[in-house]
């Protein structure tokens, strides 16, 4: 054995050495004259795609793209350091608040008039993203809206001619049962796959919502929201069309789609699936994934099934310009890309989604993709969106907060663990827990 | 406490000679063979439990997409490409070699700050010591996690923003690596170092030629996990690093797990890959281990 | 060490490049977000900053969640007296001389290895109640060995396998909502799967790493002399190895406290949620949340100093503990 000193001093040299590798790899400051933009986003196939067409639309800027874990974790902290990006997605209505009220968002009203009447122009189920109290910050990147994906090939096979829209759930629940079929004591497939996180458009159908017109009292209590979470609740444990929780862990493992509906949705383990037109850019894969199989996953979209109110979850992306960002003049040059034409094609082409601006999806090339000809069902995801009601937010409470209160009554109503009612409605200590927190913030 | 008393519990146990080179005369053949089977045995069944959900992972890095989380192990299509494709998506070669370059750098720089200062705390007398030593056991005990604004903050002042150095010098100092090395300098012998400190060494030399190879199991425990819990970092790589050739695996990673495509297979893939710089340090380190053991049958 | 009674300058100059990085990225942070506990500082701006003194701590006593979440901190900490035993007993086997020993180590190091991910997903299918191997085994045993039959018989309700991961029951039967014991909840659910998991990934992991490094310092020669002077194997260990550990035990104690009390971040993170319904939530993940979450970061620091309050008195009671058993 050496001596430690030499064992510390070869280890130094070798680093030293590999640092210096490191260094001389180092890529070129690249594109010399251009202004660089950081973009806050998720990776993936798609969002780089984007990048490259407004690099491409815009060869003065170099617009790179900072990976996140979808969380306002990384630009609330970045921006306490005044190091923050460009630009920076938002994904919800309380994030919006929560980035204006800190001072990081820029308000970018008058120059996006200059650009677009967003008001007339931009799908209602985008606004809580992007503006508050009037006033624009930004400018929504996609947006989407529930509706019914279905799988043709089940529907085939239980010899069932497809849905239609519109329809109601009294009208749903016996074809979903005549879909869910069981196999040798298995279910083999669902009628129904629905993410949890969507019981929010039950309280919706039902005349419900989470929180009064003001924002100052959860009214999760009302009858309205605890027939929707009710008729959630039977949709598993009355009409056994959806699989409970326990159901969809077996599916995990006994059907190897991975979890997540999408998978499960894409594995032929649901006839029906709630999800938005962005499930497309997955379910693409999956096709392709197939064919190479020879086999193949026949798709179609209808409009969801209502209940005494025909409206639909909205929900969308937007992307905020930093008040503190030395290029934030430059940066409104990727907000006005966002609101023209090459961009909303893209993302329509793309199935990112859906466009922001609505006469975007009013064009043949969005009904009829020449590189995806069996995709027959674009219309139904633009002509939900006349439905489709975003989550409302309460500016007093933050909605994460309120939430954590919340999904942990529905985790028992959802494990069937205690009755809906009792759970929503005689639980005084959580509902004195919520108004408390109101009040605190409203004080 | 105090090193006298550790001191004490080894010295009790001298041997009355030195033994040890004779046949060990009880253990006859059988006795050794059964001992043999039976150690292997036991080990062999334990070893199983944990090798399997590794095994899963190496096969299910091979599947398609649509059979990841399938608990049938085997592929019903193998696909190796699924490596080439984490290669082709994401400048993956480059992030590996950044992860592994700032995870050696951490462990250099922690080996050997730790080391020095557990010296300090083992092996010299000085006023206030214990005292030094407990505010920093103290601090190990504040979850990390509300430190990290003003560090951040503190980190952006230094200039060290979106560089390897940021990525470095904060991790480089660690009050668990003093914690853990001046434990094993406790378990030195105080006769080696007092003999030295008698020949007229300095503590320089006593530090290099006497508490570091004697402390060398705990130094490879340590580098072991330093390597490790920087390699995986996350949280802190994500908030610092801006540029893409500056990225780490596990914020490479991402990519493929996003909302739109989360991309198991490819994940697994990656975290196999992940895993072959930890297996070569782990076995690398573990013979070490092994010869430290003749060394200080020498020696002591 | 007569003569060497201070070194007062040469420590300083060992301590110096460990001292300055600690000052300045650990003391001073920490002193910072001491300070910060006593404000309300919101990040989202919507209160404005002000001193509120104890206001915070004031308000964490009497927070209802904080105490179900020390509770299932605790809770979930149940599992480490055996990972600990488990990992000496094992560093033990594999500190023999045989071949292969080096193979063995890399396997029980494995699951530390693998990518939390992967380890995710497995366990979540292993624990799975209608098909996951665990239960098909405790099926096949209830209904193999006929133990539903004679509870049957002598008038009990037939025992079923637990739901795992979906169950919010719990051996000792603590309550949902609120710090107390309903026997409703009795049974065998989420955290139990957790702490199974937890022993499973830490047996063979850093502690068994440290108690392997640890026995190579025991002098080899002590070892044969006594069993040539006929010690058993129980007298060696206990007289002679057991000893020599006792700093390294020490540290794997002290850190494991401070590892679970801190601990089960990333569980909650990718495995469960913190649910269901909250029940493994622990204190690290709750502070996260308030943190990063809900950005009170005045109040996530009060958690987070009360939470080292709470550690702090732990670790000086092993000391004593420590000082006593462990000759330490």
């Amino acid at each position: 054995m050496p001596p430690m000193k030499w064992l510390f001093a070869a280890s130094f040299a070798v680093l030293v050495v590999l640092s210096c590798v490191a260094w001389s790899i180092k890529p070129e400051a690249t594109g010399t004259g251009k202004v660089p933009l950081l973009w806050v986003s998720d990776d993936n196939p798609a969002r780089r795609e984007q990048i490259e067409l407004f690099c491409k639309l815009n060869p003065q800027y170099d617009l790179r793209l900072d990976p996140t874990n979808t969380g306002m974790e990384k630009v609330i902290v970045q921006s306490i350091a005044a190091v923050g990006p460009d630009l920076f997605d938002c994904y919800d209505g309380f994030q919006l608040s929560g980035y204006v009220k800190s001072g990081i968002a820029w308000d970018i009203t008058e120059e996006l008039r200059k650009e677009i009447d967003y008001d007339k122009d931009v799908w209602a189920a985008a606004f809580p993203n992007f503006v508050l109290d009037g006033r624009a910050y930004g400018f929504p990147t996609n947006v989407s809206a529930n509706a019914i994906w279905y799988n043709k090939d089940l529907f085939d096979a239980c010899g069932l001619p497809y849905p239609t829209g519109p329809w109601t759930w009294e009208q749903f629940i016996p074809i979903a049962q005549k879909l869910t079929v069981r196999e040798g004591g298995r279910i083999k497939h669902f009628g129904l796959l629905c993410d949890w996180w969507n019981w929010r458009q039950f309280v919706l159908q039902w005349g419900g919502d989470v929180y009064n017109e003001d924002g100052t009292r959860c009214i999760l209590d009302t009858p309205e929201a605890i027939a929707g979470i009710q008729f959630l609740h039977d949709l598993m444990y009355k009409y056994n069309v959806m699989p409970s929780p326990a159901d969809e862990a077996a599916m995990a493992t006994a059907g190897g789609w991975g979890s997540g509906t999408i998978t499960y949705f894409a594995g032929g383990r649901g006839a029906m699936a709630i999800g938005g037109r962005w499930w497309l850019c997955t379910l693409r894969t999956v096709q392709q994934e197939k064919k190479k199989e020879g086999k193949g996953l026949r798709l179609g979209a209808v409009e969801g099934p209502h209940g005494p109110v025909r409206v639909f979850r909205g929900y969308a992306r937007a992307t905020l310009v930093n008040k503190h960002s030395p290029y934030r003049e430059q940066a409104l040059d990727f907000i006005r890309y966002e609101a023209r034409k090459p961009y909303n094609d893209l993302i329509n082409a793309q199935a990112d989604a859906l466009a922001t601006v609505k006469r975007f999806c009013y064009t043949p090339e969005y009904l009829h993709n020449p590189d995806f000809p069996e995709e027959d069902y674009n219309a139904v995801w633009r002509d939900v969106m006349d439905y489709a009601v975003p989550d409302r937010v309460s500016p007093f409470i933050n909605g994460q907060a309120a939430s954590r209160i919340i999904e942990k009554q529905l985790d028992l109503v959802k494990n069937d663990k205690k009755p809906v009612q009792k759970n929503l409605q005689r639980d005084p200590e959580a509902r004195a827990r919520y108004d408390e927190i109101v009040r605190r913030k409203n004080r | 406490m105090t090193s006298d008393e550790a001191a004490k519990s080894v010295r009790v146990y001298e041997p009355a000679g030195r033994g040890g080179l004779g046949t060990p005369g009880y253990a006859g053949w059988w006795y050794r063979r059964g001992q043999f089977i039976a150690s292997h045995g036991l080990l062999a069944v334990l070893a199983i439990t944990m090798l399997l959900p590794f095994l899963w992972m190496v096969l299910a890095s091979f599947k398609p997409l649509d059979e990841v989380e399938n608990l049938n192990p085997f592929p019903s299509r193998w696909q190796p490409e699924n490596y080439a494709k984490v290669f082709d998506q994401v400048p993956f070669a480059r992030y590996y070699f950044n992860s592994v370059l700032v995870a050696l750098w951490v462990t250099f720089l922690q080996c050997l700050t730790s080391a020095m200062a557990a010296f300090a705390f083992a092996r010299l007398q000085w006023r206030g010591r214990d005292m030094v030593f407990r505010l920093y056991l103290a601090t190990l005990m504040i979850p990390g996690i509300v430190t990290m604004i003003p560090n951040y903050v503190l980190t952006v002042k230094l200039q060290l923003l979106d560089s390897y150095l940021g990525l470095i010098v904060p991790a480089s100092f660690s009050a668990f690596g003093t914690f853990l090395l001046r434990q094993f300098m406790l378990t030195i012998p105080p006769a080696l170092d007092e003999a030295a400190w008698m020949d007229g060494a300095g503590p320089w030399t006593v530090f290099w030629d006497i508490a570091l190879p004697l402390a060398r199991p705990g130094l490879i425990a340590l580098a072991v996990f330093t390597f490790m819990g920087n390699y995986g970092s996350f949280f802190w790589p994500l908030i610092l690093i801006k540029s893409e050739h500056l990225r780490t695996l596990p914020i490479g990673m991402l990519y493929f797990d996003s909302v739109y495509g989360k991309q198991t297979n490819l994940i697994m893939a990656a975290s196999v890959m992940n895993l072959i710089p930890l297996i070569v340090l782990f076995v690398v380190s573990q013979k070490f281990l092994v010869r430290g053991i003749q060394m200080g049958g020498v020696k002591g | 060490m007569k003569g060497r009674q201070n070194d007062i300058l040469a420590a300083a100059g060992f301590l110096l490049p460990n001292i300055l990085g600690f000052l300045v990225f650990t003391a001073g942070p920490l002193v910072f977000s001491l300070a910060v506990s006593f404000s309300n500082w919101n990040l989202q701006r919507t209160i404005p900053f002000q001193w509120t003194g104890l206001d915070g701590y004031r308000e964490l006593m009497r927070d209802n969640e904080f105490w179900l979440y020390f509770v299932n901190t605790i809770y979930l900490m149940l599992g480490m007296p055996i990972a600990i035993g488990g990992s000496l007993f094992l560093a033990v086997l594999l500190s023999q001389r045989l071949r292969g020993m080096v193979v063995y180590r890399t396997l029980f190091y494995l699951p530390t290895f693998t990518s939390g991910v992967a380890l995710m997903i497995l366990w979540k299918a292993l624990y799975n109640p209608s098909f996951g191997p665990i239960n098909a085994v405790i099926d096949w045993c209830l209904q193999g060995f006929g133990i539903n039959d004679l509870l049957h018989a002598i008038g009990c309700g037939p025992l079923a396998a637990p739901q795992w991961l979906l169950e919010t029951k719990n051996l000792l039967g603590l309550d949902v909502e609120q710090v107390g014991f309903v026997a409703a909840q009795r049974g065998i659910g989420a955290r139990e799967a957790l702490i199974i998991m937890g022993v499973w990934i830490a047996i063979g992991g850093n502690n068994m790493l440290l108690y392997l490094a640890a026995l190579t310092n025991v002098p080899q020669e002590l070892v044969e002399a006594a069993q040539i002077d006929g010690a058993s194997r129980w007298r060696v260990f206990r007289h002679i190895t057991w000893p020599q550990l006792a700093p390294t035990t020490f540290f794997i104690v002290v850190m494991s406290f401070i590892g679970s009390l801190q601990g089960g971040f990333e569980q909650a993170r990718v495995m469960t949620n913190g649910g269901p319904a909250g029940t493994t939530t622990t204190l690290a993940y709750y502070i996260y949340t308030k943190a990063f979450q809900e950005y009170q970061i005045g109040y996530a620091s009060a958690v987070a100093w009360i939470l080292f309050a709470i550690i702090f008195v732990i670790t000086l009671i092993n000391w004593k503990f420590g000082q006593k058993e462990l000759s330490y």
